[in-house]
């Protein structure tokens, strides 16, 4: 009976569990039932709180039971083993300073003291920086920018303090339309010209580990800033005086535009590209027209009513020295005057002139005017245009003897040519009408001077 | 038969030999042979943004000025980081670190302290085990005359110790700059 009574137990006892192990089950959603997906994501944040860091782990799936599941860290630890997270809510939570920071740890998830699922994670390498504050934003009027300003807890730690920043800004119309700019420091200038006038804009900021040995992910963004940009007119405002300048600088250069096109032709023109000169037209200008009725002309054809006489050369005469040793003549009497002046008009005049030139004479050259012969002679009075009118001679030349006359009645002193050129004597020589006069008077000396009877040459007789 | 017992008793003399005498001179030698590390931080980012970090720490947190004596230790004076010797040194430089856990100056002290000390074993993965010689210990055994000479000792050796940590921390960073420098310029 015992043995029968043991043989029944135990076979009831081998019924009872294979039908347990073929997946017989009271509860019928126990087969169809999926795994729960214990996956999770961990971050750290180094020297939260002075030099403690801290780990923070999540489920990814919000609706797993978490009731009894524990997290658990191994490895990579200061003194210990292993160290197991805390539950907060639905995160899973723990604040040491018993990270290594050098090589990796394991996280798992564990159920009592079975473990679900473990990743191999490494502290650095999944940091998340603490969110940058005190945003500002300052307009610069100077500088036509507005500069972002900001701080951040991670410059007073020893680990991790070099971060990249994201600056996101928007108009707080335009609803997603964030700019971003990236920056390693705290500064940012953002231009007036690049930003709508008059708008409303919206800044944050938010950080991340700059990759170099510590990684991870952004930080939470800092509070908003909300600021207006400046109202523009138009184009701008103008500084006033620099508007009055540019008025009058452009009333100025049409001014000077309208005057250049009238005063082209008769005045600028003259001056920035005069014409050339003609010779003869010139000393027509330049010479003092005489008074009446007389025909200053290099037209040979205005001279052929005159006879020209011939100058074949000139002569030096030594006695010209002796004269100014005070051999002067003694004056002359009236009638001899008018015999001189009626012997001169007596003469073949106009048939007859003489044709002088202004001279000079050596400083003790005598000088002595002859009657009948007309001479070089002191001719102060020379007529500064010798008229080739013939008709009127005779007033003109009685001033040239005049001048003549009244040389031998002065004194030493007053004879004395103004000019240092050497006594000359001109040899006069009936010319026929017709011919050009050819005088070259030539000296000794060279002239400083050209006369004007070396303007023709005299043709060949 | 007198010939055949007397061959058998040379072969036990011989193999008695090779079992219980080779064997012990091996296990002599084998220290000498083996202690394999590889330096895995050779880029130099654990040592700049860690180690060099709790370095610079504990020399902050010491401030005994220059008036250490000029003498070196017994223990710099049997390691130094040779040629090709680095490893070993550095490995049991870290190993004597944590002797000085004993000292307890301050919680932060002994956080970087354990820093430098784990964290370098933990770069060099020795495979092999270097036995060290238990220090010394000073006047264990010789009676306490009285509290202020004791006092004073401790002074002294807690003056001396920190001296020596100093010169330890200096040979350290010096050993890891020369592996670094090895690196960059095979």
């Amino acid at each position: 009976m015992t043995i029968l009574g043991t043989a029944f137990g135990m076979a009831f006892y081998l019924l009872h569990s294979v039908s347990g192990e073929s997946g017989y089950a009271q509860n019928g959603d126990l087969e169809d039932a999926e795994p729960d997906d214990y996956s999770f994501s961990c971050y750290s944040q180094l020297e939260v709180n002075g030099s403690q860091h801290s780990l923070t782990c999540a489920l990814d799936d919000p609706d797993v039971n978490s009731t009894n599941l524990e997290f658990e860290i191994c490895g990579a630890l200061l003194e210990v083993n292993c160290l197991n997270l805390n539950k907060l809510q639905d995160m899973y939570f723990i604040r040491t300073k018993k990270f290594l920071l050098i090589g990796d740890s394991e996280i798992c998830v564990k159920l009592g003291q079975k473990s679900i699922t473990c990743k191999i994670m490494n502290i650095v390498k999944i940091v998340k920086p603490e969110p940058p504050f005190d945003l500002r934003v300052v307009y610069r009027e100077g500088a036509n920018d507005f500069l972002v300003t900001f701080n951040t807890s991670h410059l007073k730690k020893i680990y991790v303090k070099d971060l990249l920043h994201d600056v996101a800004y928007r108009q707080e119309k335009n609803e997603n339309n964030w700019m971003n700019v990236n920056l390693s420091s705290t500064k940012l200038a953002l231009l007036q010209r690049k930003l709508q006038s008059g708008a409303m804009y919206e800044v944050k900021v938010r950080s991340i580990p700059d990759g170099n040995y510590f990684e991870g992910y952004w930080s939470a963004w800092s509070p908003s800033y909300h600021f207006r940009t400046p109202e523009t007119n138009g184009t701008g405002k103008m500084d006033p005086v620099l508007q009055t300048v540019s008025i009058l600088s452009f009333f100025s250069v049409a001014l000077l535009v309208i005057l250049t096109c009238v005063l082209w032709k008769k005045r600028i023109k003259p001056i920035v590209w005069p014409n050339l000169p003609d010779h003869k037209k010139t000393l027509e200008q330049l010479c003092k027209k005489p008074k009446k009725n007389l025909n200053v002309s290099f037209n040979p054809e205005s001279f052929l009513d005159c006879q020209i006489h011939k100058v074949d050369g000139i002569q030096a005469r030594d006695e010209v020295e002796n004269f100014l040793q005070g051999t002067f003549p003694p004056p002359l009497e009236e009638s001899e005057k008018q015999k001189l002046v009626g012997g001169v008009q007596g003469t073949s005049w106009p048939s007859e002139h003489a044709v002088l030139t202004p001279e000079t004479f050596r400083g003790d050259s005598p000088l002595r005017c002859l009657p009948g012969n007309v001479r070089a002679c002191n001719i102060h009075e020379l007529p500064s245009s010798r008229s080739p009118n013939c008709r009127d001679d005779g007033k003109n030349w009685s001033r040239v003897y005049q001048g003549l006359l009244l040389s031998p009645g002065t004194t030493n002193g007053a004879l004395l040519p103004p000019f240092p050129f050497q006594s000359e004597i001109v040899t006069l020589n009936p010319v026929p009408q017709g011919q050009p006069i050819l005088t070259s008077l030539g000296s000794s000396q060279e002239e400083a001077y050209v006369t004007m009877s070396s303007f023709s040459k005299i043709s060949e007789l | 038969m007198i010939t055949l017992a007397y061959s058998y008793l040379m072969l036990d003399l011989v193999s008695f030999r090779y079992i219980f005498g080779i064997p012990p001179l091996i296990l002599v030698l084998l220290p000498a042979a083996s202690s394999d590390c590889d330096i895995e931080g050779r880029k130099g980012n654990e040592y700049e943004k860690v180690l060099m970090i709790s370095i610079n720490r504990l020399d902050n947190v010491i401030e005994i000025g220059s008036n250490c004596p000029t003498n070196e230790s017994n223990f710099l004076k049997k390691h130094s980081c040779d040629d090709n010797k680095e490893a070993m040194f550095l490995y049991r430089a870290a190993r004597k670190l944590k002797q000085f856990l004993k000292m307890n100056i301050s919680e932060d002290f002994n956080l970087h302290l354990l820093i430098v000390s784990e964290g370098t074993l933990k770069l060099l993965n020795c495979t092999g085990k270097v036995k060290e010689r238990k220090a010394p210990s000073q006047g264990e055994g010789q009676p306490i005359k009285n509290l202020e000479e004791n006092k004073l000792l401790k002074e002294q050796k807690k003056w001396n110790d920190l001296c020596f940590l100093r010169r330890l921390l200096e040979k350290m960073k010096t050993c890891w700059n020369k592996i670094l420098r090895g690196a960059k310029d095979p």
